[in-house]
């Protein structure tokens, strides 16, 4: 070669490396690497920097795919494997291949299964060992079958479990809906609460609520049959009027304001009317008497 | 040697492992899978940038270097040169012949580059050193072409046409980029 350094420059020991020679400029490549060391030293250079930045990106694979691909592989190599011997033994033993004496040929073929000669009873030891080749290949067809099954019963597993875990979380939020409502049917069946009847003002007329009061015990529950739809930043606030005096019985939640079920609200020594105004989030400590939406005496 | 990234083995256990592979050892490429895998999975996984087709990708170079290993010869390259070409190979023709179903690749070049930048993989962690010095001693005009050329599977001229240079721009720069890496590799 005239330059052996224009032939380094000239990229094309890069392009070896990166896979884009054809096979003809591939061995081009070879033979000059075999014979001046220059171009060997660099190509070797190139390779391992490459090299080196693959393996800058190594990245542990994910679990679980270490043992699936290996699997597969052993079971790939096995078969590939039996099935070799099967097709030789097939070809010794076939009834068109002529059998010259105990040929080397026919030694050749046969002798990936057993490294024993087989010139004594060819045919005999063949059709044994095809039989049991046959039988080896129909057990590792099972086996794979076996784990593909055991792989889709596993999977099923953990569905299930999943499905489980999902009924477990929703029969425990039944449950606390149920006591919730148990806790409110006690509030309604009792005789000791009153209920107070809240009907809407002239802000609005169709409003509906009611207070459940038991006068022994200070307990108070309110029922929301229909209010309007507040807007964000407001809320429902309950007041007790003790002699004119009103006082703070909480805020209503959204749930409640929208009529989904009793609210115990705090408690109220004595009251002789109950009302509701429409307050910032949180609530006030005095009412605003201009929003009050339902009102009733006791 | 110890905070670089894996390379290879020492010479003597490489030497052993081919040996147990020339021999049809099984066993062998349960060993060949823990020293190996993690750098082949980088590359494919860099080049498929799906984590379900690089695990296709890795079973299928795994076959293939168990039948093939009676053409590996160690005179001509380390084997992690040559299975690393092996799935490199691999993850092109499947990124290929996913372009070609597509047919973004003769269409857009830019395009179907942009999208495949933006899925950068999630669980893809560059913390190693090696990769953090490469950051560090690569120019960002240097190692886009590495990518390219490497990761994306670009030959030199669509690199050139890819980033609007001259091919000779594109082979010195390639050249000296080259050169960075087998100074960090010491």
């Amino acid at each position: 070669m005239e330059n052996i350094q224009d032939y380094i420059e000239s990229g094309i020991l890069e392009q070896y490396a990166l896979g884009e020679l054809t096979a003809a400029e591939q061995a081009d490549v070879e033979s000059q690497a075999a014979h001046y060391p220059e171009v060997r030293a660099e190509l070797a250079q190139v390779q391992a920097a490459f090299g080196f930045y693959a393996a800058a990106h190594a990245v542990a694979p994910p679990a679980g795919l270490r043992e699936r691909v290996l699997i597969n592989l052993m079971t790939q190599i096995a078969a590939s494997a039996l099935r070799a011997d099967v097709d030789a033994l097939a070809q010794a033993n076939g009834p068109a291949a002529p059998r010259p004496a105990p040929s080397a040929a026919t030694e050749a073929v046969v002798r990936p299964l057993a490294s024993a000669p087989v010139a004594e009873a060819p045919a005999r030891r063949s059709g044994w060992a095809m039989a049991a080749s046959v039988a080896l290949l129909l057990s590792l067809g099972g086996n794979a079958l076996l784990y593909s099954r055991w792989k889709d019963a596993s999977s099923d597993l953990v569905a299930l479990q999943n499905d489980q875990a999902q009924f477990a979380t929703t029969t425990r939020v039944v449950e606390q809906k149920l006591g919730d409502l148990r806790q409110e049917n006690q509030v309604l069946r009792s005789d000791e609460f009153r209920p107070v009847a809240l009907a809407g003002t002239k802000t609005a007329p169709t409003a509906h609520a009611r207070v459940l009061f038991n006068a022994a015990t200070h307990k108070v529950y309110v029922d929301v049959r229909s209010l309007p739809v507040l807007p964000a930043g407001k809320q429902y606030q309950l007041w007790a009027l003790d002699k004119g005096k009103p006082v703070d019985a909480g805020v209503l939640t959204l749930a409640t304001a929208t009529g989904e079920g009793l609210q115990h609200m705090k408690d109220i020594a004595s009251a002789q009317t109950f009302a509701m105004t429409v307050e910032p989030t949180g609530g006030s400590i005095s009412p605003t008497l201009s929003t009050m939406t339902v009102m009733g005496n006791i | 040697m110890s905070d670089t990234p894996f390379i290879s083995l020492p010479p003597a256990a490489e030497a052993e492992l081919v040996r147990r592979l020339q021999a049809r050892d099984e066993s062998a490429m349960t060993l060949f899978y823990d020293k190996y895998s993690a750098a082949l999975y980088g590359v494919i996984f860099r080049i498929v940038k799906a984590e379900d087709e690089a695990e296709d990708v890795l079973q299928e170079a795994l076959v293939k270097i168990w039948n093939a290993f009676a053409s590996y010869d160690p005179s001509k390259g380390r084997l992690f040169t040559w299975v690393l070409n092996i799935c490199r190979n691999l993850s092109i023709d499947k990124i290929r012949s996913r372009q070609h179903r597509v047919g973004s690749r003769t269409q857009g070049l830019d395009d179907s580059l942009t999208a495949q930048r933006q899925a950068a993989p999630v669980s893809f962690r560059p913390e190693h050193i090696g990769l953090q010095e490469i950051t560090q001693k690569l120019i960002p005009e240097q190692r886009r072409i590495i990518d390219l050329l490497y990761f994306e599977g670009f030959t030199q001229s669509e690199v050139a046409e890819e980033l609007n240079l001259p091919l000779g721009t594109v082979k010195t720069r390639a050249r000296t980029a080259i050169k960075v890496l087998s100074k960090l590799i010491r």
